[in-house]
């Protein structure tokens, strides 16, 4: 379970990008944070992720508090939680499986991974992700020469080889076409309903959130705007999330 | 509204046209006195080249046909020449990849050594190889070890900023999400950084490989081994027709060591 208590980001600059945000993502759901440009919700995730070290607040992973971690420990303690980015973050040098494979490598330390080899087993259990990811067929294949839909689904791939618990995903749909997006938002779905992963995605675009989200988090000048099951959002308030931002 | 208001408005050349003419007929001149100099600089004697014909025809006379009987003979220097320009690239390779570390912006440990890294590469690079070849000839004696050193040394300036760029121009985004999977940093730099930049790293040495395969050339002439050494020795002596056997040679050398570092690097790309 990932949960957010009271998370506050002041940029050097001064900028105030998150104030007191409260969220919490069960195992098994489906949140997306629903927010315009400059609405703290990349700054939101990046905290989370602990990319950035936030100015105050607590970041729950189960029983861990990262927000208190650094080093070593961070790493460690960070290794359950997989993210997914909004541009390509493949090696596009390097097959596709050994991508996926890649993504265990946390939990190896040994000479072998140092110089750049890949544990059996997870190479083994790489085409098992794949094929999770229905993309089986292209192992073998450079990364470089996948679509951006493929890449990413990929890139999703690698996240399971983490064995996560919670899979943080920015819009990760930015860049591809609506076909390729929705079946990367039905993945992220079936990964968090099915697998019983906790799954939190930053978008922008509401239709999505509205057709796959179990619950939507809309964010506003860095606080939460309001908190509710995706069935139950007028989109009047969806509305309102964007009105701000140009007034 | 007309058209010809709503049309965009045409840049006007303000200066008058005589103006413009007179800075042209400048340039040209300007141009014809550069060409002038540089032919009274260098002494520019033609008639020299048309009574010196005879004594060229007289040598290319001499030097036919090459003394194809010696070639079990010079087989020793064309290797030395070879494993010279092997020797110097690979040195230069060892000697170039933590210098560009420090000398790339982006991963560089400290400003102090990024000035110090830029600088030790630009005056790798500044210094000709025959001037290293001589340092290294005074300091290490005659032979081909001279050679193999003073091209280590002097492909650093080009394998070092051409390394510096490649990991400056490198893709973070996979770096970045490699380290926030929890992979550690030697794996990152393995599995990362390795995998994205070896190929770039791989075509720039070979590229270097066939510069330093001409460079060992010449660099028998100070002294330090392999064909230009030998080549020196049969001009000094007369042997005209080894002199064109080894030019022969050379050519062969080039143009191999062109092709095959050009067709690898194709298939790299």
């Amino acid at each position: 379970m990932l949960q957010v208590r009271d998370l506050t980001m002041r940029y050097p600059t001064g900028k105030l990008a998150l104030a007191d945000f409260q969220l919490t993502v069960h195992p098994g759901e489906f949140v997306v944070v629903l927010g315009g440009n400059g609405s703290g919700k990349t700054t939101l995730l990046r905290c989370i992720s602990r990319m950035l070290r936030p100015t105050a607040g607590e970041i729950w992973l189960d029983t861990v508090d990262l927000a208190a971690l650094s080093g070593e420990r961070l790493r460690r303690a960070r290794l359950p939680m997989a993210m997914v980015w909004q541009q390509t973050s493949l090696v596009r040098r390097r097959s596709v499986l050994s991508n996926v494979a890649s993504g265990a490598l946390g939990r190896y330390g040994g000479l072998w991974t140092m110089l750049g080899g890949l544990p059996e087993v997870e190479i083994r259990a790489a085409y098992d992700f794949l094929g999770e990811v229905g993309l089986a067929t292209l192992a073998a294949q450079r990364a470089g020469t996948l679509s951006g839909g493929q890449a990413q689904r990929v890139a999703i791939a690698r996240a399971l080889a983490q064995r996560p618990r919670v899979l943080l995903a920015d819009e990760p749909v930015a860049s591809l076409d609506p076909e390729a997006a929705d079946e990367i938002m039905r993945l992220l779905k079936h990964l968090a309903n099915e697998d019983n992963l906790a799954v939190l995605c930053v978008l922008h675009q509401l239709e999505l959130a509205y057709a796959y989200a179990d619950r939507v988090v809309g964010i506003r000048n860095g606080r939460a705007a309001f908190d509710r099951p995706a069935c139950d959002l007028p989109r009047e308030e969806v509305r309102q999330l964007y009105l701000s931002e140009v007034a | 509204m007309s058209v010809e208001a709503s049309a965009p408005q045409l840049p006007t050349r303000d200066w008058p046209g005589a103006l413009v003419l007179a800075l042209r007929l400048a340039a040209v001149m300007a141009f014809v006195a550069i060409v002038v100099q540089a032919a009274i600089v260098v002494r520019a004697r033609p008639q020299d080249l048309i009574t010196g014909a005879r004594g060229m025809a007289d040598i290319i006379g001499r030097a036919m046909p090459p003394d194809f009987a010696r070639i079990n003979v010079i087989w020793w220097p064309v290797l030395e020449t070879v494993d010279i320009a092997i020797f110097g690239t690979l040195g230069g390779v060892a000697l170039a990849v933590p210098l560009a570390i420090l000398a790339a912006a982006n991963v560089t440990p400290s400003r102090a050594l990024y000035f110090a890294a830029r600088g030790a590469i630009g005056f790798a690079r500044s210094v000709p190889d025959l001037v290293w070849a001589l340092l290294f000839v005074t300091a290490v004696g005659l032979g081909p070890f001279p050679g193999a050193l003073a091209l280590s040394v002097h492909s650093v300036g080009m394998l070092g900023r051409l390394f510096a760029e490649t990991i400056e121009h490198m893709d973070m985004a996979p770096i970045d999400a490699l380290t926030l999977t929890g992979a550690r940093r030697m794996q990152v730099f393995s599995h990362g950084v390795i995998p994205s930049v070896l190929p770039s790293l791989t075509g720039i040495t070979l590229y270097r490989f066939d510069e330093n395969i001409r460079s060992s050339l010449v660099l028998g002439f100070v002294g330090a081994g392999g064909i230009g050494f030998e080549l020196l020795s049969a001009m000094s002596l007369f042997q005209y027709r080894l002199v064109s056997l080894y030019l022969i040679v050379t050519f062969v050398l080039v143009i191999a060591a062109e092709r095959m570092s050009a067709l690898i690097r194709a298939r790299l790309a």
